[in-house]
């Protein structure tokens, strides 16, 4: 009682903290991708529920640089963490997020997401270059991690401490995911990357059946739109064929997953209609890929209808016209041929080394199949300069064709704004997305919804955004209780059960029924040695207490029920027994009554004067002064003030209370309730308490 | 005020027949399971046919014939049309199970119940769900939200949670809660207190073998055979119990080293492992996990060869093998002919490994003990020759005759109605019609219906036969010629050239060569029947592994889900009443076991409102934490805001209230509490004595797993420190409102 008391009055301190309880207030921060395109991971919290989604690393960084900014969160506590897709700008700081912080919340993925992400960062590991010191994790934290992970599979619904969240295929990559999570009702969608278009093997990104209160949105193509596909691939093989007809060499730096799949489809399919082409060999430098194609003959289930029928009759990524490359050593360069490698940044590795060897030729071609990141050297050349520099450091002239036909499987301003306009979310947040795109795109989308009033921001790295929403705490009245539909006025008394975000209000009695708690009661017989007469126990208890009866019917030894809470039979000469059912009041009532019979036992028989009860006034007069001194006790500054009411000041905030009827006169609404509370819990406790209620 | 709940079984119960139930809520009728036995009983669905059109929604929860089977027959004779919802796994592997259940009857009967047509038909209105998937119905089920649960027992099974108002309906039948080796257990148990739990007492008075040691007496029997020259036959379903049998040979095969050779035989066994390979997401967390690991599909079987019909089995018929063939009731398919070859030496072996469906020769061998000899329906699907094919062809002309004149007639009719007169059309004739197995082949191939004759043998009753001449009867508007924008689209999918070629649809892709081969085979055929009796002198073995919980498990299971009422379905009658009894006396008051076609309204009795809570109100509440929950204790004065109820603090000082004590206590963690406290604690005769004097009895805590009352717990003692003491402990157990 008095740790509740000391609560409130600290909790007036803060003013007006009635209206803006702090778990209304969402808050969402970008960790990395606020305007830049990398490291995604977004932190929300909302009614002390905190959700990250993606845990990535920003690819033209090493080291920690790379890492999002995880030290302005407390990793502990974070309930869930959700990882949209298996790319390393979205899952790669996973196994230092895990297994080098304190978090020790729960981590979801899509199946196929899960068996990717192993494979794809052990590769991450091996290839970077970066000293011992400088890795962020091992080949083990990898391995520790697949455990932690846990798998949701599309549309499956998934309940963490209240948290509800499902995901949605998303297109962009094998197992893409957006999440929709649902916290006390408010329901955030995080696309993650995205892709209205479907493509060959994958699905579009689906429409949520809901719309969210939050949409976090990626925002790499901004306002840019993307050519129809056809003609991107028709662009895309035209100038494969006429480089090499030319006797050129074909460089398509790409990642090893995702969008290199598609390429290979296109170009494996193309090749099988130009059976002139059959004699120039098409590399696919990615011994990863290989391993990976297992997870993409089993989780078809994730992928279009299309390539499931192709599946049933021969496996579609099993390639007729592409082989395998395992490095540059084994790579006999004579003649045309294409060969697609990673990584797409040209930063390093297999990539990087073609492109020094044939970038000086001006028949060699290079096509960059999709979106690139500021500060490779992919995105250099697009920009085609006259020079570029090798990895030995040295200068060479760029004479190589560039050809930037984009593939990435990313919305462009058509699909996002549609997306938009279908879901309607009264607040969108930018994410994913070079800062100059982001504030096109932002201005855009402005005008686009001018006449509704949606609030649409582009929070940079570490900045929060805050939301307030007003939630309407509902609770279900149920079993006994609601028997009879209440008037206004009425009073109802129960049980409040919370669970998650559910409320429920029921008889204590209805408990078992409506939760797997029970309730229980508990029974007390206690003997007493006393070996007076029983007469005397009655006389004396008379003197006590108001109610002090013997049973109705027959019993076999003398028996006395006082308050109808507690029972004394008189079991033999030596001893009586007591009996009643636990509980506050009664216990208190049974301890009187033992030390009652313990002092009959001591003093011995004698007769006691009646003493003349005190009058009412004095009674008053005294639960008057202990109100006052508790008043004070809590208040600090009370006074009389006329009319027998006292002053309470509380800082600057005058109360006047009734003490006769409780009433309150204040200016300051918190104030008033909590003298008012005060008072009434006062009162409760000076007065007698009322025995007879059951 | 609740919602309303009614079931209506419509076949299976008090028996082991199918499963089929007409479930009711708030109006909206779902259909759970649409089951059929494997004999085809047209009477079993008489009471279907009558509130077939009445459905609308059908859920279906495990691919096998006893939940699916009559879903084709009922769309296409009884007027079924209503949506179908299932698991993508129930959904395949079901269209399989169908798929084989109708190439084998077909090749030893005529079977024209439904067509191969009819099964596809009727699998292309399945909206498929995942686990866990919450799906909102609209229009008439607005506000009804069904979700499909893991159940276990089959790849994709299904325990369906249907919600309104936040009243919980749980369909639970045949699940398992036993994780195995390709599949998780059920996750039954975490839908505690539903208002109306339905399930099955199939099982409910079987009690089975530890697991392991019933895989090690499954084995021992088979290599002992095996080792004694014999050939062990394995009946078994299409795609549902079969697959884990297949992982326990596949298992033992490869860590043994062993050679003998194992078949599995469908109609369907090459397409269904396929298919079961893409299934990992939907398997037990083992798979998955050596999956990611090491990427090793579980069901990249290499010690077990598939096979789609007998002739590679009688290759080599001398060395011992493992055959699983389709069907488990012996009655048709590939186990029915292979018992009548093998059943006569004794060096063979048949292994039933789930309980054969009343009435059939499974079940008839597995009777205690077996019968000496069987008589059997030996049946075959041969070509006609000579005579026969020559009367079957005129049989056919004149069909066809018929047909021609049926079709120009009622072009004439048409064409007296108004347009043209159009003679060519007397040549196109339906292709469908002309007999059943030309149907099948041309739908097969594809779309069309018509099939051009190329005009050499021209009916006799063409009147003026020609070529083939169709009037330009294009309509004309005040624009011109009306065409369909559709025509002159460029199909986006064109360009993706020759990989998409031949596939007519999704379904068609998947069917295996051979059977394709059986199906398109046009040569007029005919089926032979005899009888004949088998001595039966092989060895007849049944164990268990049907992957159902046991009658045990499923009694505690069921108390602890502790529904509000109990539905009882499927399971024989003495299994049925026990279970009844049972749970009405430890699960919950009210238990129900309706009879077919009666209707029993379960609709809870459970009143309920809503209100708002205040911010005022809240904000003086103190919860306490309990586990998941966290209660209080309020008083509460209602009042309306917004036409919405809503509970502010009372104004007036409330009365107080008979306080409540909330916990759980169980007497032995007392026991080791009180140890820890230092204290002498006994158990004696039931009650714990503790100390020298004083004794804790807890009475009627049998029944409170049911939640019918709460429990009551005595404390006694003489007046001592001890008895406050542990008096202080025993509050420290409970929470107090």
């Amino acid at each position: 009682m008095a740790s509740s008391m000391t609560a409130q009055v600290s909790a007036s301190k803060r003013k007006d903290s009635a209206l803006t309880r702090e778990g209304d207030q969402l808050i969402i921060t970008p960790l990395g991708a606020g305007n830049e395109v990398g490291r995604s991971c977004v932190y929300m919290s909302y009614r002390g529920k905190t959700v990250l989604f993606d845990c990535g690393i920003h690819p033209a960084y090493s080291g920690m640089a790379a890492l999002p900014y995880f030290d302005e969160i407390d990793p502990s506590t974070i309930d869930v963490l959700l990882v949209t897709h298996f790319h390393l700008d979205h899952a790669a700081s996973l196994p230092y997020f895990l297994e080098k912080t304190t978090f020790k919340g729960r981590v979801f993925m899509t199946h196929a997401t899960k068996a990717i992400y192993r494979l794809l960062l052990s590769d991450y590991v091996k290839v970077s270059k970066v000293s011992v010191e400088d890795m962020l994790f091992d080949e083990q934290d990898i391995l520790r991690s697949m455990d932690k992970i846990e798998v949701i599979d599309f549309h499956q619904t998934v309940e963490v401490n209240g948290i509800r969240f499902w995901c949605y295929t998303a297109g962009h990559v094998l197992g893409a995911a957006m999440f929709m999570v649902d916290i006390a009702g408010v329901r955030v969608l995080y696309t993650g990357d995205y892709s209205r278009e479907e493509d060959r093997h994958l699905r579009a990104a689906e429409t949520p059946q809901f719309s969210p209160d939050i949409c976090i949105i990626e925002s790499t193509y901004g306002v840019q739109l993307h050519q129809p596909r056809v003609i991107r691939e028709k662009r895309f093989t035209d100038v494969i064929h006429s480089t090499i007809s030319q006797g050129g060499r074909v460089l398509i730096p790409a990642f090893a997953l995702g969008r290199a799949q598609e390429l290979l489809l296109i170009l494996d399919e193309y090749w099988s209609n130009h059976p002139e082409l059959h004699n120039i060999p098409i590399y696919y430098a990615s011994p990863l890929a290989k391993r990976c194609m297992a997870v993409y003959q089993t989780y078809i289930n994730a992928m279009n209808e299309r390539i499931r029928n192709q599946f049933a009759n021969s496996n579609p990524f099993d390639f007729k016209h592409i082989s395998p490359l395992k490095s540059i050593e084994n790579f006999d360069d004579v003649g045309p041929s294409v060969v697609m490698a990673s990584p797409s940044g040209l930063q390093s590795g297999l990539s990087r080394q073609l492109f020094d060897r044939w970038c000086t030729d001006k028949k060699n071609a290079c096509v960059i199949p999709g979106y690139v990141v500021e500060g490779t050297l992919a995105k250099t050349i697009i920009n085609e300069p006259k020079e570029v520099t090798l990895i030995n450091g040295l200068t060479a002239p760029l004479n190589m064709q560039v050809y930037y036909i984009s593939f990435s499987a990313h919305a462009d301003f058509a699909q996002t704004s549609t997306f938009l306009k279908e879901l309607m979310p009264p607040n969108i947040v930018l994410v994913h997305g070079e800062a100059n795109e982001m504030a096109r795109l932002k201005q855009k989308l402005i005008t686009l919804f001018a006449d509704q009033n949606t609030k649409i921001i582009s929070p940079k790295n570490c900045q929060s955004v805050e939301m307030y929403f007003s939630s309407e705490k509902m609770a279900k009245t149920i079993g006994r209780l609601a028997e009879r539909m209440p008037e206004v006025g009425d009073t109802i008394s129960g049980l409040l059960v919370k669970k998650g975000f559910t409320y429920q209000i029921m008889a204590s009695e209805d408990l078992h029924i409506f939760s797997q708690l029970s309730t229980a009661n508990i029974t007390q017989r206690i003997s007493v040695p006393y070996n007076g007469a029983f007469g005397v126990i009655k006389h004396r208890l008379n003197q006590i207490y108001e109610s002090v009866v013997s049973p109705q019917e027959e019993t076999d030894v003398p028996t006395l029920i006082v308050h109808e809470r507690v029972t004394i039979r008189h079991e033999s000469e030596s001893f009586v027994s007591m009996q009643w059912s636990s509980d506050p009041i009664s216990d208190m009532v049974s301890d009187s009554v033992v030390a009652l019979i313990l002092n009959i036992n001591r003093e011995g028989p004698k007769v006691m004067p009646v003493v003349e009860n005190k009058t009412e006034e004095e009674n008053e007069r005294m639960a008057q002064k202990v109100t006052f001194a508790l008043l004070v006790s809590l208040f600090g500054d009370v006074k009389v003030g006329e009319e027998g009411k006292l002053i309470v000041t509380v800082d600057s905030d005058v109360a006047r209370l009734n003490v006769k009827n409780g009433e309150v006169e204040c200016e300051n609404e918190a104030l008033k309730d909590r003298v008012k509370t005060a008072f009434r819990r006062i009162q409760s406790a000076v007065r007698p308490i009322p025995l007879s209620t059951s | 005020m609740g919602t309303s709940v009614q079931l209506t079984p419509l076949c299976g119960v008090y028996s082991e027949n199918p499963l089929c139930y007409l479930l009711s809520i708030d109006g909206f009728n779902f259909l759970m399971d649409c089951g059929w036995n494997d004999l085809c009983d047209t009477n079993l669905l008489q009471p279907l046919s009558k509130v077939s059109s009445t459905v609308d929604a059908v859920l279906l929860s495990h691919p096998d014939m006893l939940h699916i089977g009559a879903l084709p027959y009922a769309i296409k004779h009884l007027g079924l049309s209503a949506p179908v919802y299932a698991t993508e796994p129930v959904y395949r592997l079901g269209l399989l199970t169908m798929y084989d259940y109708y190439l084998s009857r077909r090749q030893v009967s005529d079977f024209d119940l439904y067509t191969l047509d009819d099964i596809d038909s009727a699998f292309q209105n399945v909206t498929r769900l995942t686990y866990s998937q919450n799906y909102h119905l609209s229009d008439k089920g607005e506000g009804i939200v069904i979700a499909p649960h893991v159940a276990g027992h089959l790849l994709g099974g299904t325990v369906w949670k249907i919600t309104k108002d936040g009243e919980d309906v749980v369909y639970a039948v045949d699940f398992n809660h036993r994780k195995e080796r390709h599949l998780n257990g059920t996750v039954l148990e975490s839908f505690v207190r539903p208002a109306v739990l339905i399930t099955d007492a199939y099982n409910a008075l079987n009690n089975q073998l530890y697991k392991r040691q019933r895989d090690q007496e499954f084995l021992e029997a088979i290599l002992k055979v095996l080792r004694a020259n014999g050939n062990v036959l394995l009946p078994v379903d299409t795609a549902g119990r079969a697959l884990e049998l297949l992982l326990i040979l596949e298992q033992y095969w490869s860590q043994q080293h062993l050679t003998f050779p194992i078949f599995f035989l469908t109609n369907v066994a090459t397409s269904t492992i396929d298919y079961v390979k893409s299934f990992l997401e939907w398997m037990s967390d083992s798979i998955a996990k050596s999956f990611e690991h090491t990427r090793d599909n579980a069901f990249l079987l290499k010690h077990i060869n598939l096979i789609i019909n007998k002739s590679e089995l009688e290759n080599i018929a001398d060395v011992p093998k493992v055959v699983l063939a389709s069907m488990p009731s012996l009655e048709v398919g590939f186990s029915h002919d292979i018992f009548v070859d093998w059943a006569t030496e004794a060096r063979h072996a048949i292994l039933f490994t789930e309980r054969g469906q009343f009435g059939t020769l499974a079940r008839m061998l597995q009777v205690d003990p077996p019968p000496k000899a069987v008589k059997v329906t030996m049946s075959k699907r041969i070509p006609l020759a000579g005579d026969e094919l020559k009367a079957y062809e005129e049989e056919q002309e004149r069909i066809k005759k018929e047909a021609a004149l049926k079709a120009s007639l009622s072009k004439e009719l048409r064409a007296s109605q108004g347009s043209d007169a159009n003679a060519g059309d007397a040549m196109v004739i339906d292709a469908s019609s002309s007999h059943i197995s030309a149907d099948v082949a041309a739908s097969r191939i594809g779309g069309f219906r018509d099939i051009f004759m190329d005009g050499f043998a021209p009916p006799a009753t063409s009147v003026a036969p020609m070529f083939p001449f169709f009037e330009n009867s294009a309509e004309w508007d005040d624009y011109g010629e009306v065409i369909n924008p559709d025509d002159y689209i460029i199909k986006e999918e064109d360009m993706n050239g020759a990989s998409a070629q031949g596939f007519g649809g999704d379904l068609d892709g998947k069917l295996d060569e051979g059977s394709a081969h059986l199906l398109l085979d046009t040569t007029p055929s005919k089926v032979v029947s005899n009888e004949l009796t088998v001595q039966v002198k092989c060895s007849l073995i049944y164990m268990d592994f049907e992957g159902r919980s046991e009658g045990r498990s499923i009694k505690s299971i069921l108390a602890h889900v502790a529904p509000l009422k109990l539905v009882l379905v499927h399971g024989s009658a003495e299994a049925t009443e026990h279970l009844k009894e049972h749970c009405s006396k430890h699960v919950c008051p009210h238990v129900y076991a309706p009879q077919i076609e009666e209707t029993i309204d379960v609709t809870s009795d459970l009143c309920a409102y809503k209100v708002q809570l205040s911010e005022r109100l809240m904000s003086n509440v103190l919860f306490k934490k309990l586990g998941d929950y966290e209660i209080s204790w309020i008083d509460a004065e209602v009042g309306k805001t917004n036409d919405m109820l809503t509970l502010f603090p009372v104004s007036s000082t409330p009365p107080t209230h008979k306080s409540v004590l909330v916990g759980d206590l169980k007497l032995a963690d007392f026991k080791q509490f009180l140890a820890s406290k230092g204290i002498q604690v006994e158990f004696a005769g039931g009650a714990l004595r503790c100390g020298e004097y004083v004794t804790l009895r807890k009475i009627s805590d049998f029944t409170q797993k049911g939640g019918t009352v709460a429990q009551h717990v005595i404390i006694e003692g003489p007046l001592t420190e001890e008895y406050y003491q542990i008096r202080e402990l025993l509050y420290s157990q409970f929470y107090l409102f």
